[in-house]
């Protein structure tokens, strides 16, 4: 109901207005109307902003998710390898390949401390104590359980071609593997499960071909390896030859498990490496490449005893953290706990070649490749490559001055190489995350499942590269920045001038009004003419300016047109229409009075346009800068025309620099086929948008200034 | 009548008397015969007016005294802006104004090929009907046309006198830094006064200066025109007839044909067009009967 809801007045002659309900009706239904034409716009706006946000959603889906990582070498094997050389260096240390010796060592001295496979302890057990490890002490149940923290499997590695072409190994080993638990408790070690003894011997009958021999008369087996081990094979040797009756020759010779590897697959001169370790993946890479093909049989399991002389008075319990500062290098006990006296700390330990040792060094250190010492980082960096790569790092900057960070990114790229094997988007990441685990454990069971963020601070600073976790963008970012730099440099001006000519100078003609017409146009052409026109004129027919060479400035990285000042003066061409028109458009905007007040008090034509137009225009001409940048680094066409670079990690150093720029980079990477590149991908788009928003909003707050001092 | 009751007196006591009738042949509006023969301010001799094909004013013929208030007045449209702006050559600025006849100043036709349009600009300042200061702070508004002219003295000095001369000194002393259009529209239009004086022109040319203030600004800004006049020759548009009358001391009638095209109708010191117009379109216009 409208307010007109008395008598509707009378309406006079020839005035046609509706009155009364007939009024409301009317501006009901204009009313209605104007909903209408809201809902549209906002329904348009909801548009706007999901396309917006598809946009967001699918570039951040892909810059982060889970990552399958495989490193080359096992992050804990460094810091194992690491704190078996701190164990070794320590002062006051005995170490000894024979655990006669460390027991007796350890057995001398009330301050002694020591470590050696379970069997010696049994065997010592009435001049040693052993000390409980995080509260736990060593029996069959911890140490099966694996509640004891210091456990291990022990194994036998087998060469194939033995297994196959020597039925006296074979017949060993099937013997071993039937009567390991008949003596592992003597020897002094616990049983393997039986599943996992199962599954050895299953291994072995599928591996020997030819079959078991029930029974071997003569033959040649020739064993070494773990010191560990060595017992519980001398054991079953004995037993081999007085019980099965073999004749032949079996040597077990106790050289520790790295050795023992060595000579079975380097030197191969023995059949049979135990190990009290598992191998890692790059020895049984490095033990394929030399045909050995190792199975692997596992046959038991060994606890380290942590042994304290019976003298000892003050030391029952100990925890690994404890163990590491002791073993590696603390020098009192009181330095260690406190509550343990003032008296220095003696160590007895295996030698360099246990895998008892690195048994220990790996269980009992802590911390990351990351927290370690240059000192310590140089020489694994040096083992890992080539005598020639590592005089080349000392020659790019001498070792004793790089940072601790500088030599850890190069412990990444040369030693640990970590490399992604599969990868997910964030959503996939987050919604199937178990069936993802599941993937990973059996597709990829040596690799790390990782939250990956591809959008890293690296990401940023390094160079592209052909392997996708360490390509960056440092390289696109700064060709960007130097063409966008180059093309506002060269567009902006002339624009203005332009617009400036043509709304304040040229005459209203016919010719003018052509220009004009162009210039409109002239925004609605493909990018790709531009980038042709480019090619033509830049790169070929002003090759002598562009590549620099005129000027005698030539970079030396190239002898071409194809430099950052032909996409600039390129994508200046592409760009100057759009300068131009919002130049005009805000020229045009600023008013007449305030040219007539300037002209009214005697200012000429230019002072006027310098004063009140172009100031007053400088907001306009700001948007028109801003939008013809983000086109400059959006673009992607013209740059393929006149040649980007497709692949190069040289960042541009100037105007006659070969180039990238980051959409080019993107549209590169989302070209190959490796699924990791959709990653590096999808994180140079954000890179991308940030830099567009960074450039943006540098040329608004610069915009905001101006106008306020206006 | 009340327009005549009102009018100011004394502001053309000097020289009104001496002027005689302005109508010449064919009905026109004339230039004034003088009869004292002291040098005039500006003086349109045949002047014809056009915008592209359209003849927007003729045959104008007009002695602006020195140091007096000539007010232009007549109905919308009939060409005073026009003609107003002819004075300091401001319709070059119009791509499709065009100009005849001559416009004597200092003797020479300020349309002569050689004379340069700044020139006359410098000498002739103009203050237009809406206040449109720069987006400067004040003190630069008053100083850019002074230093576009190449003033090579006292800013300082310049800028205070000609706001004290603008009567906005008192009120602005203290924010010269502020931007211009920090004032109010009165203060705005007394800044562009100040700045039109700082160039130290002779002629002042006003459009409507006063058709966007309140009464009380109006005053303000008519008290300013009564002091400027001292040292300076004021030309003034303006719709509202008590202000020609309080203001001006000769009183310029615009009318426009049935073509309408815009012409003098009559020309002639104040005090007699309001009280003893020689024409009837006169009377009536200002009567209110008409226009
Ligand atoms: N820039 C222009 N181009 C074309 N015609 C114009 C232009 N300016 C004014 N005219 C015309 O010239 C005539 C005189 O205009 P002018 O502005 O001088 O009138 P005026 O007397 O100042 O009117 P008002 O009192 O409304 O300001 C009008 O018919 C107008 O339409
Ligand atoms: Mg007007």
């Amino acid at each position: 109901m409208g307010i007109n809801t008395g008598v509707a007045p009378k309406k006079p002659s020839g005035y046609d207005m509706p009155e009364g309900d007939e009024q409301s009706a009317q501006v009901g239904r204009r009313n209605r109307r104007a909903r209408i034409w809201m809902g549209v716009f906002q329904l348009a706006l909801v548009v706007a902003i999901v396309a917006l946000i598809a946009l967001l959603y699918s570039i951040v889906n892909d810059s982060f998710g889970y990552a399958a990582v495989e490193n080359a070498v096992d992050p804990a094997q460094i810091m194992a390898g690491v704190q078996a050389d701190r164990m070794l260096a320590a002062a006051n240390t005995t170490t000894s390949e024979d655990d006669e010796v460390i027991a007796a060592a350890v057995a001398a001295d009330p301050n002694a401390i020591g470590f050696f496979g379970y069997a010696y302890y049994n065997e010592h057990a009435d001049e040693l104590n052993l000390l409980r490890v995080d509260g736990v002490a060593a029996d069959a149940a911890t140490v099966e359980s694996g509640a004891y923290p210091l456990a291990r499997p022990l194994f036998l590695y087998a060469g194939q071609k033995a297994v196959v072409n020597k039925p006296e190994v074979a017949a060993f080993l099937d013997y071993y593997l039937r009567h390991a638990d008949d003596v592992i408790a003597d020897v002094g070690y616990f049983p393997a499960s039986a599943e996992a003894l199962a599954a050895a011997h299953d291994l072995l009958l599928q591996t020997a071909k030819a079959g078991i021999p029930a029974a071997i008369g003569d033959g040649a087996i020739a064993i070494a390896g773990s010191s560990t081990v060595h017992p519980l094979t001398l054991q079953i040797a004995n037993d081999f030859r007085d019980i099965e009756g073999y004749t032949g020759t079996l040597t077990v010779d106790s050289t520790g498990t790295t050795a023992g590897y060595a000579r079975l697959c380097d030197t191969q001169d023995v059949d049979i490496a135990g190990s009290s370790r598992a191998m890692t993946r790059q020895e049984l890479a490095a033990c394929d490449d030399l045909r050995v093909k190792p199975i692997e049989l596992r046959v038991g399991t060994d606890a380290v005893a942590v042994v304290v002389s019976k003298q000892n008075t003050f030391l029952t319990d100990v925890t690994t953290a404890e163990l590491e500062q002791i073993f590696s290098g603390a020098e009192r006990w009181s330095d260690v706990n406190r509550a343990w006296p003032d008296a220095p700390i003696v160590r007895a330990i295996p030698g360099a070649d246990s895998g008892t040792l690195d048994f220990m060094a790996g269980a009992i250190v802590s911390g990351t490749p990351a927290q370690l010492s240059a000192a310590e980082m140089v020489p694994l960096i040096k083992s890992a490559v080539s005598s020639g790569v590592f005089r080349r790092f000392e020659a790019e900057m001498p070792f004793a001055e790089r940072s601790q960070a500088d030599i850890y990114a190069l412990l990444q790229e040369r030693v640990i190489q970590p490399s992604v094997v599969a990868s997910w988007s964030m959503t996939a990441s987050l919604l199937r995350r178990a069936e993802i685990e599941k993937e990973v454990f059996t597709s990829f069971p040596d690799a790390e499942l990782v939250w990956y963020r591809w959008l890293s601070k690296d990401f940023l600073t390094s160079p592209q590269s052909s392997v996708p976790e360490q390509a960056g963008v440092r390289t696109a970012i700064l060709g960007s920045l130097w063409v966008v730099l180059i093309t506002v440099l060269i567009a902006v001006p002339i624009g203005i001038g332009t617009a400036v000519y043509l709304e304040e100078y040229a005459g209203h003609n016919s010719f003018n009004r052509i220009i004009q017409t162009n210039i409109d146009n002239l925004a609605g052409v493909p990018s790709i003419i531009y980038g042709i026109l480019g090619l033509a004129i830049f790169v070929r027919a002003l090759e002598g300016i562009t590549s620099g060479s005129a000027l005698g400035v030539s970079d030396p990285t190239t002898a071409n047109g194809r430099t950052v000042l032909s996409a600039g003066l390129t994508l200046a061409l592409l760009v100057l229409p759009v300068v131009i028109i919002n130049a005009q458009e805000a020229i045009r905007a600023v008013p007449k009075s305030l040219r007539e007040a300037g002209y009214g008090l005697g200012a000429t034509k230019w002072q006027v346009t310098w004063t009140h137009v172009l100031a007053n225009a400088l907001p306009g001409i700001f948007t028109g800068t801003i939008l013809a940048m983000s086109r400059a680094l959006g673009e992607t066409a013209p740059l393929i025309v006149i040649g980007a670079s497709t692949f190069i990690t040289q960042d541009p150093t100037g105007p006659y620099s070969k180039f990238t720029v980051l959409p080019m980079q993107i549209y590169q990477w989302t070209s190959r086929p490796q699924a990791e590149f959709k990653h590096i991908a999808a994180a140079a788009s954000l890179v991308l948008l940030a830099l567009l928003l960074l450039l943006n909003g540098s040329a608004i707050y610069l915009r905001n200034r101006f106008s306020k001092t206006l | 009548m009340a327009i005549q009751t009102k009018m100011a007196t004394g502001t053309s006591s000097s020289s009104a008397s001496t002027l005689a009738d302005m109508t010449s042949g064919g009905g026109m509006a004339a230039p004034a015969a003088r009869t004292h023969d002291g040098p005039l301010a500006i003086e349109a001799r045949n002047m014809n007016i056009y915008y592209g094909n359209f003849h927007a004013v003729r045959d104008i013929n007009l002695q602006v005294e020195p140091r007096k208030i000539t007010a232009l007045i007549g109905p919308s449209g009939c060409g005073k802006s026009t003609v107003l702006r002819a004075f300091n050559r401001m319709n070059d600025l119009v791509a499709s104004a065009r100009v005849e006849g001559e416009v004597l100043f200092n003797g020479r036709n300020i349309y002569a090929p050689e004379v340069d349009a700044v020139e006359v600009r410098r000498r002739i300042g103009m203050v237009f009907q809406k206040p449109n200061p720069f987006p400067k702070s004040i003190y630069d508004n008053v100083a850019w046309g002074a230093k576009v002219n190449g003033f090579k003295g006292d800013m300082d000095g310049l800028v205070e006198q000609a706001l004290r001369n603008a009567a906005l000194w008192d009120e602005v002393k203290d924010k010269l830094k502020q931007s211009g259009y920090s004032l109010s529209g009165g203060q705005q239009q007394r800044l562009c006064i100040a700045r039109a004086i700082a160039i130290k022109p002779e002629i002042i040319l006003m459009d409507e200066p006063c058709s966007a203030l309140d009464p009380i600004a109006t005053l303000a800004i008519e008290d300013l025109m009564k002091e400027l006049v001292e040292k300076y020759t004021i030309m003034i548009v303006t719709h509202n007839m008590q202000q020609a009358a309080r203001v001006s001391d000769y009183t310029a009638f615009f009318m426009v044909d049935p073509k309408r095209t815009g012409h003098l109708v009559e020309y002639g010191p104040t005090r007699q067009l309001f009280t003893n117009p020689k024409e009837k379109r006169t009377e009536d216009y200002i009567t209110g009967r008409f226009g």
